[in-house]
């Protein structure tokens, strides 16, 4: 357990020595604003794991709570995209979204990937349940579970798409804004919002056809 | 007839309403049509209101924080972490040597009542050999006549040097105790405690506090180790905060 808390001996009889002190010393006497949190994330300061914990967790469980209802697999989630956003941190742009945005990305491909999962499960079922004596063929057909998996590709292809692409089609996804919405809201002039979309959907098609069409089971 | 300009399929695949022209134009062009069904896959699979942005904010549980912590080896904790974890209202400090902690949740049925299902000790055969030493048998010890349950081995969690063996024992009342042997480097300014949790990591019972070496931790009356199967080994500061500190170097699961 290296250097959990700065260990200072002391009689057990002692009423407190407050360990808090030190951290509470060296995070100075104001909490840093929003970006300032980022770039420490980014830099790997864990203290500002904690500060985007506090601030945005309520985001993240929210959407989780949306996808499943509360309970554990809202809990896992949660729980999933902070300790992924934390170990995955050298992916993290400080310069290119804020963090509250990237978290909430994260959490998209938690929310999809626990989809996935039950999706797998249930297939696992119907197969042991259809047929005991027939090899099962694998063929799953057409239906939910393509749906799945193009979520999966697509949300991992957002991740690939650099900016403003990203954040324009993310507005259109995921805020349900038009284009003339987007181009208001981000200040990028109409005709370019209108071609970035274009060109991000034909590129998220050519993924899907690309490698969506055969997946494994 | 001159088909939609590729921007304006694009617009329709995110449904947006087109000027009247093309509109009308798409109605009636399968060609244009079929270009905006290919592209309206990828909307589709995203662009459900699960995954739209973060609506109402959701507060989640003390423990969720606890998990990232443990997983993460952070130490630094959020500012609304202070509030009680522990479902325990009786947790208002920790107490030394074994504790008399109530139940949480009222009178439960203790799935040992019926025991003597061939001494259950299974779990033990089941877990890392290597932590378990002398491996795990029913005891009866005499004079006291007691009976180990259940054993579980204690796998450090990360990197941790600590680890170790837990061990349900049933005196002849039916009064139950938790045997705890620890393998842990020893502690300055902080220390170990023990504690039973529910396999959501949300709700948990602080049995008290421990050093390295053997102890033994009376388990409250009623209390479902079904419920609670996690035996927890956590490093806790001297902070005076009752509830767990979300360092976790220790862990195993009962079999009950
Ligand atoms: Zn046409």
């Amino acid at each position: 357990m290296g250097g959990l808390l700065v260990a200072r001996p002391a009689p057990t009889s002692s009423v407190v020595v407050v360990p808090d002190d030190a951290m509470a010393a060296a995070r100075g006497a104001v909490d840093p604003d929003d970006a300032e949190v980022g770039r420490r994330f980014a830099a790997g300061d864990e203290q500002a794991l904690a500060w985007a914990y506090e601030r945005w967790s309520g985001q993240v469980h929210g959407m989780a709570v949306r996808a499943f209802g509360p309970g554990p697999d809202a809990e896992d989630v949660t729980q999933q995209t902070f300790i992924a956003a934390w170990t995955g941190r050298a992916r993290f742009r400080p310069g290119e979204s804020p963090l509250p945005a990237w978290l909430v990305g994260i959490c998209r491909h938690k929310i999809a990937d626990a989809w996935g999962r039950r999706e797998r499960q249930r297939r696992e079922t119907d197969a042991a349940m259809s047929q005991a004596q027939a090899a099962p063929l694998g063929g799953s057909g057409p239906g939910i579970d393509s749906v799945v998996a193009d979520r999966v590709l697509v949300l991992d292809e957002l991740d690939r798409l650099g900016q403003p692409q990203r954040g324009i089609i993310e507005l259109a996804f995921f805020a349900d804004l038009t284009h003339a919405q987007i181009a208001e809201r981000t200040g990028i002039p109409l005709g370019t919002v209108k071609s970035h979309i274009r060109r991000t959907l034909e590129r998220l098609r050519s993924r899907l056809e690309g490698d969506g069409a055969a997946l494994p089971a | 007839m001159q088909h939609c300009l590729p921007e304006q399929l694009a617009l329709a695949a995110l449904r947006e309403p087109l000027p009247d022209d093309d509109a009308f134009h798409l109605a009636a062009c399968d060609l244009c049509r079929a270009e905006v069904a290919s592209l309206r896959r990828a909307v589709e699979a995203v662009s459900v209101p699960e995954l739209a942005d973060p609506g109402p904010s959701v507060t989640p549980p003390p423990a969720v924080w606890g998990a990232i912590a443990a997983a993460t080896g952070v130490t630094a904790a959020p500012a609304g972490m202070t509030a009680p974890v522990a479902a325990a209202p009786s947790a208002a400090a920790p107490s030394v040597g074994p504790s008399s902690e109530e139940t949480p949740g009222g009178a439960q049925v203790l799935p040992f009542r019926t025991r003597r299902r061939g001494l259950v000790l299974v779990a033990a055969a089941a877990v890392a050999g290597a932590v378990l030493g002398a491996g795990v048998t029913a005891v009866v010890r005499s004079g006291e006549s007691t009976e180990a349950l259940t054993a579980v081995a204690l796998d450090p969690l990360d990197d941790e040097q600590a680890s170790g063996r837990a061990e349900v024992l049933v005196r002849e009342d039916g009064s139950r105790a938790l045997q705890v042997d620890l393998d842990a480097p020893a502690l300055d300014g902080e220390y170990y405690e023990l504690w039973l949790i529910e396999p959501q990591v949300v709700d948990m019972v602080p049995l008290g506090v421990l050093r390295p070496g053997s102890q033994t931790f009376e388990l409250p009356a009623g209390l479902d180790l079904g419920e609670y199967p996690l035996v927890d080994v956590s490093v806790e500061p001297l902070d005076g905060d009752p509830t767990h500190s979300g360092i976790s170097v220790a862990r195993g699961e009962l079999d009950t």
